[in-house]
């Protein structure tokens, strides 16, 4: 597709020639803006990846509490069909979750910026002659906890994770389990393995709760 | 026909763009044994994997994506990782083995397909 838009393309000489003065001056014009532009990310990373997690706090509690439910009204369902929509419903809160916290999601991206930030601002800091020494010691130690903090958020994050990916994995298998029980008409056997999995749910929500408690924005 | 095809293929490559902008998503779990084996720079479809030691979990876009190394003599296919919606598809990579090798929990019809 790209070779025949190529091949039926027909540029003159003195319009390229235009064409690219005008891209060149373009690029130039917009360099110091992008320079100050990529500073300003690399200053508010920090900053950024705090809000973000104070986000992330506030739609877990939600995703939390709509997982409780799920996990009440799992007890009671007498069919097997209805289990397998309640698990698909489960899987897509379970999905929220992990994108947010996936390894090329935004929050992880940010948090390795905010780590790096913090340990560029320690060299930088451990070179600079401009501050009397307790100055220089103060910003020292606020970035050294700023830093700590980021570490401990990171973690967090790490353990939540591998704790949704565990739920997502258990909550399809027990689907397809569910999904290969019924083709052989073993109903019964799949209302249990839909209400064993209530336990598991409910562990997951606890697990949840635990993370919201721990999760503390660097900085706050 | 010949002039319809530019504004053909771009509406096609739009629509295309715009399915996999609104489209939904699926995970792939690269796991690496042993933990502290060395690993080559991987590929998920045109990006580069930041694969931690152990485990990674990525967000992907819902279809088959290919999962490559690149161990020095250009990219190498490990395999094709079939990611469906909110399902996860863990894929185990040796990278002891030359070219690494994946281990799928679950494969399709072709062996070198991991699915979710």
């Amino acid at each position: 597709m790209v070779s025949e838009f190529a091949a039926g393309a027909t540029v003159k000489p003195g319009l390229f020639g235009a064409a690219m003065l005008v891209m060149a001056l373009f690029v130039l014009s917009q360099t110091p803006a992008r320079a100050e532009a990529d500073s300003k990310t690399g200053a508010t990373a920090d900053t950024e990846f705090s809000q973000q997690l104070g986000e992330l706090k506030k739609s877990f509690a939600d995703v939390g509490r709509t997982i409780d439910e799920s996990a009440k009204s799992n007890d009671t369902i007498q069919n097997p069909e209805q289990g397998r929509k309640s698990i698909e419903e489960l899987r897509d809160q379970v999905s929220t979750l992990l994108n947010a916290v996936a390894d090329n999601g935004e929050i992880s991206k940010l948090g390795a910026k905010a780590l790096s930030l913090a340990d560029e601002k320690l060299k930088s800091l451990d070179r600079e002659t401009r501050y009397k020494p307790e100055e220089k010691q103060y910003l020292v130690n606020r970035w050294r906890e700023l830093k700590t903090a980021t570490e401990a958020a990171i973690r967090e994050l790490d353990g939540a994770r591998k704790d949704f990916s565990e739920l997502l994995r258990s909550l399809q298998t027990s689907e397809d389990y569910i999904g290969e029980l019924m083709q052989i008409r073993e109903h019964e056997k799949a209302l249990q393995v839909i209400h064993q999995l209530s336990e598991g749910i409910r562990d997951a929500s606890v697990k949840l709760k635990k993370l919201l408690g721990a999760i503390q924005p660097p900085g706050v | 026909m010949r002039p319809m095809a530019r504004p053909i293929a771009a509406a096609a490559l739009l629509a295309l763009g715009a399915c996999e902008m609104g489209g939904s998503t699926g995970y792939v779990e690269l796991k690496t044994v042993p933990v502290a084996a060395r690993m080559p720079a991987l590929f998920l479809d045109a990006d580069k994997v930041d694969a931690k030691a152990g485990v990674t979990v990525l967000r992907q876009p819902v279809g088959t994506a290919r999962l490559q190394a690149d161990i020095g003599e250009g990219k190498v296919l490990l395999c094709h990782v079939v990611v469906k919606k909110n399902r996860i598809t863990t894929v185990t990579i040796s990278p002891l083995e030359r070219p690494p090798r994946c281990q799928c929990e679950r494969t399709g019809n072709d062996s070198k397909a991991c699915i979710g």
